[in-house]
């Protein structure tokens, strides 16, 4: 019983950092209907960025949470400018493939400029972990799922209570009809793109100083853990989104502790896939018009 | 007041507007029929910006707003009420409403009540989400939405599709009172009838082309009708 709490614990933890992943997917596929691959690989590169300035200057925490925010936007910009802002009227897959170049080269960047393999990142926090009677409590983890909570209830709150929000809600339902009603689409996905890559700045910098290392493999690892919470929660919805991701972390927390850990990657596509063939209602598994 | 000349429109290698050239005089309805595939919606969604056409003009009070922005047309005094509605489905009937009057700095608190008092339906389903609304209360929430950015040009894309008779007596109203009260409309519609009740002046398309012009009294209801339905070519 008591390892199955910390599970779940744990698995919690890990799901707010996927549901924070997620939703910057489902922002970018809600409002511009494309994939962005390369939303994983622009958070790598703000992680990197940060990591190059740890170890070139003396630097605390809150201003290399800086820099990874900030290089992450920049990267987000990057991508939107090369992939998606030219390829509005075009095909969705045009924009995909142009991002995962976009991947590439973020990859081939941080490997050029960093060439090892694994760089350390400074903690987060260093102490030892809280204990509640029997469960271990670990500050990192009690942060991201602070974090989570915090960005859900701001993202709400501008969805819903703000004229921005409401033009963003209008773009997702329907673009065109969005733009006959006087709302600039290109302008609000700029924007959203904006916001998605600051959360993802953010998760990123919780992430890796949780973790206290820096791989290049982060950018496929933010990619694939986003997209399939997001495909989990119903591809496109943002409550989806944050459901997703958590169930997500609790599906690898429990499967590594009963299954161990070879099973548990594929436990969660193997979910997916069950998901997806048998229809599960809450899933656009209608054909694209 | 809007003026379109040689407009050419295509998707990919297949032209839907062969160089049309019409006219929309201030302050008047002007109806356009054809059958369907003629390039109606077409010539409908390129004036509002959705679509970028290959050549040709648009004039708005003589200058040329071809290939602009949706926003920007919207700017320009223009609203579409499109085809199928296109109401946001996941809003409620009053955020659908205040949409379309996004560009607004000013207080358009009462444009809403005008539309609610118009169309008292849509008062009694304001907290509704859009797209729980029958056909016809979609359709007047359209043309509300489209009323709230005050046009002085609407485009109306066949605003009587798939509405039952007394919704259609109810929309054409509207219309008339729109015009009343100085908006200058630009009507495309199947209902041919209906729409020679209410026009100044109307345009045959087929086939991508304008192959007729004139007041309703120039050609006889029955051949009107005749040639928007099935087009001169089958004759």
């Amino acid at each position: 019983m008591i390892d199955f709490l910390q599970n779940t614990l744990d698995g919690l933890a890990a799901g707010s950092s996927y549901a924070l992943l997620a939703l910057g997917f489902t922002l970018i596929f809600g409002v511009l209907r494309r994939a962005n691959l390369s939303y994983g690989p622009a958070i790598m590169f703000g992680a990197y960025a940060a990591t190059w300035a740890s170890l070139n200057f003396q630097m605390g925490l809150i201003l290399l949470f800086a820099v990874t925010v900030a290089a992450t936007v920049l990267a987000g910009a990057y991508v939107e400018r090369l992939c998606f802002a030219p390829h509005r009227r075009g095909t969705a897959i045009t924009a995909m493939v142009a991002s995962f170049a976009l991947w590439m080269q973020f990859e081939e960047l941080a490997t050029l400029v960093l060439p090892r393999h694994l760089y350390a990142f400074p903690a987060l926090y260093a102490g030892e972990p809280l204990t509640v009677g029997p469960l271990t409590l670990r500050v990192e983890a009690m942060v991201m799922m602070l974090v989570a909570i915090v960005a859900c209830a701001a993202l709400w709150f501008m969805l819903f209570r703000t004229r921005f929000g409401a033009a963003v809600r209008a773009v997702i339902d329907n673009p065109v009809a969005a733009g006959l009603a006087g709302i600039s689409v290109p302008a609000i996905s700029v924007r959203i793109f904006a916001l998605a890559s600051a959360i993802g700045g953010v998760t990123g910098f919780l992430i890796v100083s949780a973790q206290e290392q820096v791989t290049p493999m982060l950018g496929m690892w933010s990619t694939l853990k986003g997209m399939l919470a997001m495909m989990l929660g119903g591809l496109g919805s943002l409550p989806g989104a944050v459901v997703g991701g958590l169930a997500l972390g609790l599906l690898e927390a429990h499967s590594q502790w009963y299954l161990g850990p070879q099973l548990r990657d594929f436990l969660a596509y193997f979910v997916l896939f069950v998901l997806l063939a048998l229809r599960a209602p809450w899933m656009n598994t209608r054909s694209a018009s | 007041m809007l003026a379109v000349r040689d407009l050419v429109t295509a998707y990919g290698k297949i032209e839907a507007l062969k160089g049309v050239s019409l006219e929309v005089a201030p302050g008047s309805i002007t109806c356009l029929l054809g059958p369907n595939g003629a390039g109606k919606t077409t010539l409908m969604l390129t004036i509002a910006g959705v679509l970028r056409p290959r050549s040709g003009r648009i004039e708005l009070d003589g200058k040329d707003i071809a290939g602009q922005q949706p926003d920007v047309i919207v700017s320009r005094g223009v609203a579409l009420v499109p085809e199928n509605r296109l109401v946001f489905p996941s809003m409620t009937v009053l955020e659908n409403l205040q949409a379309g009057a996004y560009q607004r700095k000013d207080d358009f608190a009462p444009d809403i009540e005008r539309v609610l008092e118009r169309f008292p339906r849509l008062r009694e389903r304001a907290t509704q989400l859009g797209g729980t609304l029958s056909g016809g209360e979609q359709q007047m929430l359209a043309v509300g939405r489209a009323l709230m950015s005050r046009p002085r040009l609407l485009l109306m894309d066949e605003p009587s599709l798939g509405l039952a008779p007394l919704v259609v007596e109810e929309i054409f109203r509207t219309i008339a009172e729109l015009h009343r009260d100085g908006t200058t409309i630009f009507l495309v519609e199947q209902n041919a009838h209906m729409a020679l009740k209410v026009a100044q002046r109307f345009y045959l398309m087929e086939q991508g082309r304008v192959t007729f012009s004139g007041d309703p009294g120039s050609l006889a209801e029955d051949e009107v009708i005749r040639r928007a339905y099935l087009g001169t070519a089958r004759v």
